[in-house]
């Protein structure tokens, strides 16, 4: 770690963790839940009853989030193997920050769309 | 003495000939499948958006991706969900508990339960691939 970032990167090295093992835990139940079930199917009605129930809406609104971090910052730390200046790293953390808040935005309101076609 | 590579990948081929060690290998094939993923949850999240349009549009956007080719994609989808899953458990062991010294051990361990995963994968993804009802 360079100077550059600071207490940034200590932050980012612990949310990372916090929020891959969040995602960790969620992929394995998603997947297991979604595709390893003998009736498998997937449709719009599986999809909204099961964000029928609240704990479901929940847990999405965590993990939509989460996985944006975890996303981004990953990506960040590979734009980071390539030292970048202080001012390409500001502007690409701030793109990464605009872009991770308009997709959770988003996301919110894809998990809401399913929780109201139930 | 050593000479630097140059150009796009210079870096990452400098880290594999000076240090070609099973944690060098690992940390880059995190960051690829790291990328991968990244890669494919957009297009999760854009196949996703279509429930805007209602059930009608979300049904046929799935029915679309139900081919057999899609099938086997997931099966490698699987193969870098799990690397990046078990070896980023691993790494967060090693830097939580401190676990430096059996981080090589933890390694083979994570891909002896990634070849099981695996395995499990293929009984469950290939019926599915060469059914025609999906």
């Amino acid at each position: 770690m360079n100077g550059k970032t600071g207490k940034g990167s200590a932050y980012g090295w612990l949310f990372q963790r916090i929020t891959g093992l969040f995602l960790a835990f969620f992929l394995i139940l998603h997947t297991q839940m979604l595709h390893f079930t003998k009736d498998w199917k997937i449709d719009f009605n599986v999809v909204t009853q099961r964000l029928d129930s609240t704990g479901w809406v929940i847990f999405y609104a965590i993990f939509v989030p989460a996985v944006l971090f975890h996303a981004f910052n990953g990506v960040w730390q590979v734009v980071h193997d390539y030292r970048p200046g202080l001012g390409t790293a500001k502007a690409v953390k701030a793109l990464f920050w605009v872009l991770g808040l308009a997709i959770s935005a988003w996301g919110y309101y894809l998990i809401a769309t399913f929780s109201k076609g139930a | 003495m050593y000479q630097a590579k140059t150009g796009f990948f210079g870096m990452y081929r400098d880290e594999v000939s000076l240090n070609p060690d099973v944690g060098t290998w690992s940390w880059l094939l995190h960051r690829i499948t790291g990328l991968i993923l990244v890669l494919y949850a957009f297009m999760h999240f854009f196949a996703l958006s279509s429930s805007v349009g209602g059930a009608s549009t979300f049904n046929a956007w799935l029915a679309n991706l139900q081919t057999p080719l899609t099938h086997v994609l997931e099966i490698g989808l699987m193969a870098v969900v799990g690397f990046h899953l078990l070896n980023g458990l691993r790494v967060t062991a090693v830097d939580f508990f401190i676990w430096t010294k059996p981080h090589k051990t933890l390694f083979w361990i994570a891909m002896i339960i990634l070849v099981i995963f695996m395995v499990i994968t293929l009984i469950v993804f290939l019926p599915r691939a060469f059914s025609p009802h999906h």
